[in-house]
């Protein structure tokens, strides 16, 4: 076989339904490095999928903001005096300077420090220096006012957002995953809350690896974490609570790794005060949500396509895009609001020192990735795909829980992220996008 | 205190300071232990962009989020880590070169001292991996039997987004 044979992935035309074949659980490399193909996410998935922009407890008061990003596109998202929290594009209509550029705060409106056009925090153009000498007063203001997302929701105090008007709600986004974030983030009826501050940091690995990673990926937990897992002394316990663990896959490209406490008694990873606030909060996450919520399901790993992801020691982050090469992590612990100080301040040690920049788990996944995503950028390793085969055929319908599952080790939610995937990139109108937030019973 | 013993002291808290910047470059991480208190706090706070009005909120709390808010046994801990020959961020290990400099007395208060340093951190790593962290630190060290121990360290980069893949070496 020549080498620059017709089917060389890296020189033919771009066709997603040769370099995404997740039914045979192939996945080309090229969709990690290249630049086009990039492009091309920054406007098919990007731009169109809900977002995940913070939490609502960033934003108690009324001119309280917080900047973020959706793809590479800079994000104000603020609540207005009306108590309505909105976002919009960082970016001045006039010559497109960011209109604000602190990470968060409380403030009146926004002055583009370039020629001082002004915006209140409901996105209005307020104010346009020498209006009248040098707009004759002709610039129709209302129309000039900082561009907003097309749909702005919030479920279960997470703030989602989608610049695409013909997205589906939120609601139907999520879809079956509600029952799923709910183990998380609806447990107790006084909702839960961030704890201030960000973590932030750069990886220079394409962002897929971090999303695949926690939609579905419990088969590096015990290599790739081995020093943390064996200084924790958790070899065994980790063992025996993954064969009590199952790969959920909702539809929509969400996934959820999901332990089953009814079939494994043995303590969770997280520090006993934790562990014992979460046994003893059970009977009411039980009358709150329902039984089989509160008893016989329970999270560990999740991603919300395309780049949400969280753990269940309250880790919540956004894997940001900058480049075929470059992520940043934006990352942050949300706790319950009713919760003990005690508890949300271990959860809080606990979260940070194994997830994190510095975290003892986290560290080594940054080192992977980054190797990963590198390893992509030679000629003859991009021609090669990587194998999502585990589980393959193995995956079943579930009678009492939504969705399909597949073993702890099983890859049906990475199957499930780059099948959805390549549905983004190939499919034009929500129309043909909305079977696939159903799992349909495909692999 | 006279100019010159507060000159001494310095040097004294100087020479500290070196040794444990060389313990590290050396990856003595024993040794390194060994220089902190049962009572140890090491924390390295996140730090937000705010606006001059909002400046006193840039530096993160000490119940916020932060890179690092270890007592002794977790750093203890990130040690043990290293010695499993599973630390993959860290093996094989990174090439650092801590410098220490700047270096101020605030103020001394029974056997505690308050010292203030700037510091540059350099990390080389694997084939041409570079990273610099620069910042200051605010050390409490305190004399137990005639040696310094560090009890508190604050560690304040001056970063808003860590421009690193990870946070895998001492500050």
């Amino acid at each position: 076989m020549s080498m620059l044979d017709s089917h060389d992935k890296t020189t033919e035309p771009i066709d997603y339904t040769v370099l995404v074949q997740a039914e045979q659980g192939l996945v080309s490399r090229r969709i990690f490095i290249d630049p086009d193909i990039y492009e091309q996410e920054l406007a098919r998935v990007f731009g169109r999928c809900w977002l995940f922009l913070g939490h609502e407890s960033q934003l108690p008061q009324p001119g309280d903001f917080f900047c973020t990003y959706m793809g590479e596109d800079p994000v104000l998202v603020t609540r207005a005096k009306d108590g309505q929290i909105r976002a919009f594009l960082n970016s001045c209509r006039h010559r497109g300077m960011k209109v604000c550029r602190a990470d968060e705060g409380n403030t009146e409106a926004f002055t583009c420090s370039y020629h001082a056009w002004t915006y209140a925090s409901d996105g209005r153009l307020i104010g346009v220096p020498h209006y009248k000498e040098a707009y004759f007063e002709e610039l129709d203001r209302a129309q000039w006012g900082l561009v907003p997302v097309a749909q702005l929701d919030a479920y279960r105090g997470l703030i989602f957002a989608t610049w695409d008007s013909t997205a589906p709600t939120l609601d139907e986004y999520l879809g079956d995953m509600k029952y799923y974030l709910d183990l998380q983030f609806g447990r107790r009826p006084g909702g839960t809350e961030m704890i201030p501050g960000t973590h932030k940091w750069q990886i220079p690995c394409n962002w897929k690896f971090a999303a695949d990673n926690f939609v579905g990926d419990l088969y590096h937990a015990p290599y790739s974490h081995g020093s943390a897992v064996k200084v924790q002394g958790r070899t065994q316990a980790a063992h025996r609570r993954r064969a009590a663990t199952m790969q959920v896959n909702p539809g929509g490209g969400h996934g959820m790794g999901v332990h089953r406490p009814d079939l494994d008694e043995s303590r969770g990873a997280r520090p006993a005060v934790v562990e014992n606030y979460i046994e003893a909060t059970r009977p009411e996450m039980a009358q709150h949500l329902s039984y089989d919520q509160a008893y016989r399901v329970a999270p560990v790993h999740s991603t919300i396509f395309p780049n949400f992801s969280f753990l269940n020691n309250g880790t919540i982050r956004v894997w940001h895009p900058k480049g075929p090469e470059k992520m940043e992590v934006w990352a942050w612990v949300v706790v319950e609001k009713d919760a003990p100080p005690e508890v949300k301040r271990a959860m809080l040690r606990n979260a940070q020192y194994n997830f994190s920049a510095s975290g003892i788990f986290e560290q080594d996944d940054g080192e992977n990735w980054n190797q990963c995503s590198a390893s992509n950028r030679g000629y003859i390793g991009r021609r090669q795909d990587f194998n999502y085969q585990m589980g393959l055929g193995h995956e079943e319908r579930m009678e009492e829980f939504p969705g399909r599952r597949g073993f702890a080790f099983s890859e049906i939610n990475q199957r499930g992220f780059y099948k959805r995937w390549r549905e983004m990139m190939l499919l034009d109108t929500w129309d043909e996008l909305r079977p696939g937030l159903r799992n349909s019973g495909e692999r | 205190m006279t100019t010159a013993s507060r000159t001494e002291l310095r040097l004294e808290v100087e020479d500290f300071l070196y040794h444990e910047a060389r313990l590290l470059d050396e990856r003595r991480f024993h040794e390194w232990l060994d220089l902190f208190t049962e009572d140890l706090v090491y924390w390295m706070p996140t730090r937000s962009n705010r606006l001059r009005k909002d400046i006193a909120n840039e530096i993160a709390q000490p119940d916020h989020l932060a890179y690092f808010n270890d007592d002794l046994a977790m750093l203890k801990g990130r040690v043990a880590r290293l010695d499993t020959d599973m630390a993959w961020a860290e093996d094989p290990p990174s090439r650092t070169q801590h410098m220490v400099y700047n270096v101020q007395i605030d103020g001394v208060e029974g056997d505690e001292l308050q010292v203030h340093c700037s510091f540059i951190l350099y990390r080389n790593r694997l084939e041409t991996e570079v990273d610099i962290w620069c910042g200051y630190r605010d050390d409490v060290l305190r004399r137990v039997a005639g040696q310094f121990k560090i009890a508190r360290r604050k560690i304040v980069l001056a970063q808003n987004v860590i421009t690193a893949k990870n946070l895998s070496v001492f500050f």
